[in-house]
């Protein structure tokens, strides 16, 4: 147990995948403007990564260890992670159309975000179980809403800040963001 | 042929894919289905020119969709120029919108200038015609003319400007322009206007100043302001512009004043 709590809290906060491990950094900035939007974005990242880190944990042990083919890892977890995508993109579509315009193309953008096929890859290369796997895609995902909701917060209030002219918008959302990864830089050493 | 592993390979990926494809489907059907908006909102989407240019004002061709399943009138703020232009697709908007457009007369760009100004200097700053424009209006000798450093070139969606390497002037292939107007306040010298489709020739220079006396002086083929296309058209379709001490050349053909044009700085469409 103690095993999956400090997998969640090393996936979440020590090696957390935007600040940390520079991964979704697109989104990070793509869709941080409205806290709505960035949590359901992350919320959507998360789904995404769970499901992802199921069938691919079942992919690669069951089908490419078992024909020792583990270099073809990218193009079926691609593959996976694509259709995941779309079936979430169908489902947002159809139930929140509000939801939908908000997201706009960052929502398909999900197919090709590091951070989901980052997941994957660090489940098969640090040899996690089903569990631990999933654990860890919780907390991967976890972490990516914590920042993505924090980023959103802070850029919600800087837009009635007085900034100074040059910095407002994205350079000032740079700022932030370098003081949110030095920030996360104090939970090195946690576990 | 195929060694085993490949088949292999080739075997677990298909099925990969067939069982992605599967599951698709299958969340297709449980999924609730698509409100009624969002499938008028779709029917309206395919009709359109699917570009994605962004010259409607909206981002793209989906969300102009949206903006006009939500209220078909909005076609007459925001017309789409692209599918003006064609007339099965507005034939088709028409159908799916329930309603007459209003189609006017399609437009396409002209760039008023023929870039024959000689260099003078070699200007080696950041390649676009914007920031050539601050360093004392280009490295030409015409400080009104076409830069030619293609800040059109790169906002056109539809390829429809070249850039002559000999003259270094935009150039804009009627064929590919669809009249969207995007390249317009591109030009930091204003030289793009949007004209009817159907005009016949336009003035290829903007040298909006007399002095020096004669143009000649910054451009082989500049307007040198002697009227005599005005004089030459007998029914007084050319007039003189005298803010622009420039000619204003009406969009119905008017041979005898192109012909008549010394520094033949009247040019026939299309050429």
């Amino acid at each position: 147990m103690s095993d999956l709590i400090s997998i969640f809290i090393g996936m979440a906060l020590i090696n957390n995948f935007i600040l940390t491990k520079f991964l979704g950094l697109c989104p990070f900035f793509g869709v941080s403007k409205k806290l709505n939007a960035a949590i359901s974005m992350g919320l959507a990242v998360m789904v995404v990564m769970l499901a992802a880190s199921l069938v691919t944990w079942v992919i690669y042990y069951q089908i490419l260890l078992v024909y020792e083919i583990e270099y073809m890892q990218i193009v079926i977890y691609i593959l996976v992670i694509a259709s995941l995508v779309q079936i979430i993109e169908m489902a947002i579509k159809r139930t929140n159309i509000q939801l939908y315009n908000a997201l706009g193309i960052y929502l398909p953008l999900i197919t090709t975000n590091c951070a989901v096929l980052g997941v994957t890859f660090i489940n098969t290369q640090e040899g996690f179980g089903l569990v631990e796997a999933l654990v860890a895609a919780l907390g991967a995902g976890f972490g990516f809403t914590l920042v993505l909701g924090m980023m959103s917060g802070i850029r919600e209030r800087l837009e009635l800040a007085d900034v100074p002219e040059s910095f407002r918008g994205i350079p000032v959302a740079f700022l932030v963001a370098m003081i949110l990864g030095l920030a996360f830089l104090g939970f090195g050493g946690i576990v | 042929m195929i060694d085993g592993l490949t088949l292999i390979i080739i075997v677990i990926l298909t099925l990969v894919g067939l069982g992605c494809g599967i599951a698709i489907f299958i969340f297709n059907r449980i999924l609730p289905e698509e409100s009624e908006t969002l499938k008028a909102t779709a029917k309206i989407a395919e009709v359109l020119p699917g570009a994605n240019c962004g010259a409607c004002g909206q981002p793209g061709c989906f969300a102009y969709a949206q903006a006009l399943a939500a209220d078909p009138e909005s076609f007459k703020d925001q017309p789409c120029k692209i599918a003006l232009n064609d007339d099965q697709c507005v034939a088709d908007l028409e159908n799916v919108l329930g309603m007459e457009l209003d189609a006017g007369t399609p437009v396409k760009a002209v760039v008023h200038c023929v870039g024959k100004s000689e260099i003078l200097f070699n200007y080696k700053g950041v390649g676009t015609c914007k920031s050539a424009a601050q360093l004392s209006g280009g490295y030409k000798k015409c400080a009104f003319g076409c830069i030619g450093l293609g800040d059109c070139l790169r906002a056109c969606p539809y390829d429809a400007y070249t850039i002559d390497e000999e003259r270094n002037v935009a150039i804009v292939d009627w064929d590919k322009c669809v009249g969207c107007g995007l390249c317009v306040p591109e030009c930091p010298h204003g030289l793009i206007e949007l004209v009817p489709n159907d005009t016949a020739q336009f003035l290829g220079c903007s040298y909006t100043t007399l002095l020096p006396i004669p143009g000649r002086e910054r451009c082989e083929q500049a307007c040198i302001k002697c009227r005599k296309c005005v004089r030459a058209d007998e029914e007084g379709r050319v007039t003189w512009n005298d803010e622009r001490i420039l000619p204003n050349i009406p969009s119905v053909a008017v041979p005898e004043s192109v012909t008549e044009c010394p520094p033949q700085v009247i040019i026939k469409t299309g050429k």
